[in-house]
């Protein structure tokens, strides 16, 4: 680990587009979890297996932590905070594979993240309010408050992305300086380090996109039956 | 130095939509859906386990009722078999009740009918043994006592009679036939006629007929009129006056 983390080195060119290695790392990323969830759940019944049970505690869990965060029925934003957590989670997790850097340790990625979130809130906002009345609540209590409710927007996702970035960065940054540094054993610590740091950042990075959602469809508590819902 | 490789922030724009589509298509929604299907799956089955328990509640209202009015069924016939075996009971006692009263009154009238055949015999032997009696007490009398002691009741009889039937009496053609207990000797002949005589005022000349039934005494008879005057007569009368009651109480 000789280069700058803030660098993104490019591994091949596919034509004129240059071929980074996040984006191949996600690629495997992407081929590995598609494959092993069609595996997973290609026979699923009513009576579950171990894996199925694990599945569906997996997303029930989600479900009710949709459900307490924002308030509302999780099935429209079940899909978007699942990925987003599911994919930091490994990314974080694949550098535990030699040679294998992270993609959430490149800015590009978290970039990409937290620009999803964004433009997420934005959406699902303006479908549950509406454009007048998301545009609304910018200027909410006072129009006076609308240039800082302006800034909070881009400010809190600047913070998602660098929140992740630093974390993961650092860890990577570390773990490269041990390795350099000392022998085979050593960073075995640090890597179990980047094991929770990393599934911690994947949880805080979903619960802030479910908290930013929330705050942008302004949702509102919901009855008791859909609140406590258990499977 | 920082600089941002806009390709890969495409490229990786890109890659995240489609593992959000893909994580969506191959893992999110078919648990949730087989989660779905098995909430919807014991809700049926809950369901269907209400259904059956309300089925086996109208089932087991459906087999108490039918027992109920198996039970009323069984309580009605049960009274009706009570009532009718009282109806039959009471009129198999009526119908005893009038054989036995049938009976009794044709006992009762074969016991009247025997009684009095019995009285008739009884009276018969009675009368019987009264004359036989009355026969061997005159046997102890002297025999004119048979005929001389009646000459004074055969006046007396004939003169009780109606004065148109003495009249009767005493007409030419009248035909007198005079019974005496034995033969008559001449001066109770002579005495008989001399009181018929003075009862009729005429002479008479009736025709004497002997009929040792009449014990004693003196009897004269015609078309029209008969004179009872004898033991025989009295004996009669008398058993015909004295009722069976006064023998039992003597």
């Amino acid at each position: 680990m000789t280069e700058s983390p803030l660098l993104t080195p490019v591994l091949f060119h596919a034509g004129p587009i240059p071929i980074s290695g996040a984006v191949v790392v996600t690629w495997l990323l992407i081929a590995v979890m598609t494959a092993t969830s069609w595996a997973l759940t290609r026979h699923l019944s009513l009576r579950p297996g171990k894996a199925q049970c694990i599945l569906e505690l997996f997303v029930e869990t989600l479900d009710n932590q949709i459900r307490d965060t924002m308030q509302v029925p999780p099935e429209p934003y079940r899909a978007l905070i699942g990925t987003l957590f599911l994919y930091i989670l490994a990314a974080n997790w694949s550098s535990l594979i030699p040679g294998i850097e992270p993609p959430t340790a490149h800015l590009e990625t978290d970039i990409v993240l937290a620009m999803i979130v964004l433009l997420a809130s934005i959406g699902y906002g303006m479908a549950t309010r509406g454009i007048g009345g998301y545009l609304r609540t910018f200027a909410e209590p006072s129009w006076v408050m609308i240039p800082l409710n302006l800034v909070e927007q881009l400010t809190r996702t600047f913070s998602l992305i660098v929140r992740l970035f630093g974390n993961v960065m650092s860890g990577v940054f570390v773990l490269g300086i041990t390795l350099s540094l000392a022998g085979l054993l050593v960073p075995i610590p640090f890597m179990a380090l980047d094991l929770l740091t990393g599934a911690i950042q994947a949880y805080i990075f979903s619960v802030l996109a479910m908290v930013f959602l929330g705050a942008a469809i302004e949702a509102h508590p919901l009855p008791e039956p859909l609140k406590h819902k258990e499977p | 130095m920082m600089a941002l490789d806009w390709w890969t922030l495409g490229l990786q724009t890109l890659n995240v939509l489609v593992l959000l589509w893909l994580l969506s298509r191959f893992l999110l929604q078919p648990i949730a859906a087989i989660i779905a299907a098995r909430q919807q799956s014991a809700s049926h089955l809950l369901d269907d386990a209400a259904t059956a328990k309300d089925e086996a509640q109208q089932i087991r209202e459906a087999a108490e009722q039918a027992r109920a009015e198996a039970n009323r069924q069984r309580t009605a016939a049960l009274q009706k078999a009570e009532r009718d075996a009282d109806l039959a009971r009471r009129r198999r006692l009526q119908e005893a009740d009038a054989e036995i009263e049938r009976r009794r009154q044709q006992a009762q009238e074969a016991l009247n009918t025997e009684q009095q055949m019995l009285q008739t015999a009884i009276e018969a032997r009675a009368g019987h043994l009264a004359l036989a009696i009355a026969d061997r007490l005159m046997q102890r009398l002297p025999d004119s006592a048979r005929v001389e002691g009646f000459i004074d009741g055969l006046v007396e009889g004939l003169e009780s009679l109606p004065a148109e039937t003495r009249r009767s009496l005493a007409q030419a053609d009248a035909v007198l036939r005079l019974k005496a207990p034995r033969p008559l000797t001449g001066t109770e002949h002579s005495s008989c006629m001399a009181a018929l005589r003075r009862a009729i005022k005429i002479p008479l000349e009736p025709q004497v007929i002997v009929d040792p039934t009449l014990i004693a005494g003196l009897e004269l008879e015609t078309e029209h009129a008969m004179v009872r005057n004898s033991l025989r007569a009295d004996l009669a009368r008398l058993q015909t006056e004295i009722s069976p009651h006064d023998i039992e109480q003597s």
